[in-house]
């Protein structure tokens, strides 16, 4: 079904009701799981995601063939942790069932997006002869997959205590009309559903914490290079605005096991406990 | 499947032995039949038709989605035949709707393993589907609830998903996250007649459980698949991942509850469930790849001497069992244990009987 982008020149307002810079409904949770090392789940809007990290473990037979698939880890057994990710999209989680094999291109690449960023920006030299498997899995999806996979990683490898240089947060940006308009003053979008996804041109944008620093960037769809900067513009205000949300769950979760008693209060907190 | 253990000999002989004990000493305290406990949620994906989560206490979790679609039922035959009987019935218009719906076939549902870390052809997540479904579509009377009417049918997708890492056997986690997804699962009422082409009532509220809840509801209920397994003389149910190392046999008993309405206007008040015992099926445990211990006695190590006599020993502790020393089981399973196995799975308040009270326990959504 083709999504009638004319009438948003109208109210200003998009086809959920949303304005341009506004995100949709984030709801996470960390620790969903007793048996994992870490474990997260996630919520933005639709889509919904749960992670669950394993490790730093001693690497299984499996396993190595894999992980070093990927790259960036290739051989590095000697001097650092390599990472597996696994995506597994269940069959139910679009509106039309359909079943994709784990040798499904998409879903490969975002595999070896999500490890390449983590092996960045996690202090894998820290664990040698090691692997920290990410398995992932898609319950429900409403665009920005990517986006929702990248950030429900950064929770549970939180959760499970494996030191990083800073969050990364991704969230997506789009513009308001098609490549084929050319309409070079077409405004930006924030946070794009499936039915924006599938007209306009989008991409994803992972950034570092709080600074500018692009970990992330995927564009699959055709645009105009004199619309790129504004996307991305408000693609890193969005990562900015998002690992807001995502610190706040953190520390929430952070003072709640402080209040429960499951980790002993220190000096060297910085935790505020007032809420 | 199941992750190898990392017992030594020794550890596994003495397990074997506080389990074969009457009454056995599991590791955990539990008795025999003592199931663990575990968490339930029902409908938590609105985008499917029914879905369940199932969260055990030793932190494995499953989620099932269950999605129907419409299908055109096609000649199993291929043949004219089949024309001819949906022309003939459609001219009649009706006729005997329960012998159409005895052509409802069990391909109708498919279900998928999704196991993290493990290919999607694996031969375990194959068999373990395929248990599952065998299970479900045994009573006969499943694919009859896909059938709409004669050219179309409902085809379900179940998606069983193991979120977490496989820490011990998935499967009595699994069936159960199958049987709650079932029982929260509904098809959109039909409003066509006959042998129309079919429309649905688009209002999900009035939407009938594939499952009918409350007042008369007859017939059997989801199976369900429980691990049971043998060590010694003792049957222990719900083996955590340790007492399946060292089990004799193992076996997944899958039962469904058939309820009957008793309109005979009797005395009896409480309508007691009927349970039936759809399939069993021996599982290959991992008992039978751990290493066997070495008796001191052929312990070269701990003696230092190697005469003839103590090779014969040595050989004689292969051939004959030494208590204490650990040794591979081998062979199939007792009758005696089957009996007794069965016995404990049907009787009045066993088993099954407590983990049906348990399920009937969660909300379904």
């Amino acid at each position: 079904m083709p999504l009638d982008t004319s009438t948003y020149s109208l109210a200003l307002l998009r086809i959920d009701g949303r304005r341009w810079n506004d995100l949709r409904r984030l709801h996470a949770q960390i620790h969903t799981q007793d048996a994992a090392d870490g474990s997260s789940y996630l919520e933005m809007g639709h889509t919904k995601v749960m992670c669950v990290v394993t490790g730093p473990a001693e690497p299984q037979a499996g396993q190595q063939k894999r992980g070093t698939g990927g790259g960036g880890q290739a051989g590095g057994q000697k001097d650092g942790a390599s990472i597996v990710v696994n995506v597994v999209v269940a069959g139910f989680s679009s509106v039309d069932r359909k079943r994709r094999g784990r040798n499904d291109r998409r879903i490969q690449e975002m595999e070896i997006t999500i490890q390449k960023a983590l092996a960045a920006n996690l202090h894998v030299h820290l664990f040698p002869h090691s692997t920290i498997t990410v398995s992932l899995h898609v319950l429900s999806q409403d665009g920005s997959l990517l986006a929702a996979l990248i950030n429900a990683t950064t929770l549970a490898l939180i959760d499970a205590g494996i030191p990083m240089t800073d969050y990364i947060t991704a969230c997506t940006a789009g513009s308001t009309s098609s490549y084929a308009a050319g309409d070079d003053s077409a405004d930006p979008l924030l946070d794009l559903n499936t039915q924006e996804e599938q007209e306009l041109p989008y991409l994803t944008v992972a950034t570092l914490g709080d600074s500018d620093k692009v970990a992330v960037l995927v564009c699959e769809s055709r645009v105009q290079v004199s619309r790129l900067e504004g996307m991305l513009v408000v693609g890193v205000d969005g990562c900015r605005q998002m690992r807001r949300l995502l610190d706040g769950i953190v520390r929430q979760k952070g003072s709640k096991m402080i209040k429960e008693g499951a980790v002993q209060r220190s000096d060297m907190m910085a935790v505020s406990l007032e809420d | 499947m199941a992750q190898q253990t990392l017992l030594s000999p020794a550890e596994l002989a003495y397990l074997h032995s506080s389990l074969s004990l009457s009454p056995p000493i599991r590791p955990d305290g539990r008795t025999s039949k003592q199931f663990r406990p575990l968490t339930a949620e029902t409908g938590i994906l609105p985008g499917t038709n029914g879905s369940a989560r199932v969260c055990l206490s030793d932190g494995t979790e499953a989620i099932v989605g269950v999605k129907a679609e419409i299908e055109k039922t096609v000649d199993p035959l291929g043949g004219e035949h089949y024309q001819e009987y949906v022309k003939s019935a459609s001219g009649v218009g009706g006729g005997d709707a329960e012998a159409d719906r005895s052509a409802a076939r069990g391909e109708w549902l498919e279900m998928t393993v999704e196991i993290p870390g493990l290919r999607d052809d694996d031969a375990g997540t194959v068999f373990l589907a395929e248990l599952l479904r065998e299970a479900l579509l045994a009573d006969g009377e499943f694919a009859k609830k896909l059938w709409i009417n004669r050219r179309f049918h409902w085809r379900l997708y179940l998606d069983i998903l193991l979120i977490s890492p496989p820490l011990s056997y998935p499967l009595p986690l699994l069936s159960l996250t199958t049987h709650l997804a079932l029982l929260a699962t509904r098809l959109p009422r039909l409003k066509s007649e006959g042998d129309e082409d079919p429309m649905f009532d688009d209002d999900w509220e009035a939407a009938p459980f594939l499952y009918p809840r409350e007042g008369a509801t007859t017939g059997p209920r989801p199976s369900i698949t429980l691990l049971v397994v043998a060590v010694g003389d003792s049957i222990l149910f719900d083996p955590s991942k340790e007492e399946l190392a060292v089990a004799d046999s193992a076996l997944a008993v899958s039962l469904c509850e058939v309820r009957t309405q008793r309109e005979q206007g009797g005395m009896e008040v409480d309508s007691g469930r009927e349970l039936r015992l759809v399939s069993m099926r021996t599982i290959d445990p991992p008992s039978r790849l751990t290493p066997p211990g070495v008796p001191s006695t052929a312990n070269l190590a701990a003696s230092g001497t190697s005469d003839t006599t103590q090779q014969k020993q040595q050989q004689r502790a292969e051939e004959h069992p030494q208590e204490g020393v650990w040794k591979a089981p081998l062979g199939g399973t007792r009758f005696a244990v089957l009996d007794s196995i069965m016995q404990a799975v049907l009787e009045k308040g066993g088993v099954a009987d407590e983990v049906l009270d348990g399920l009937e326990g969660v909300d379904l959504a």
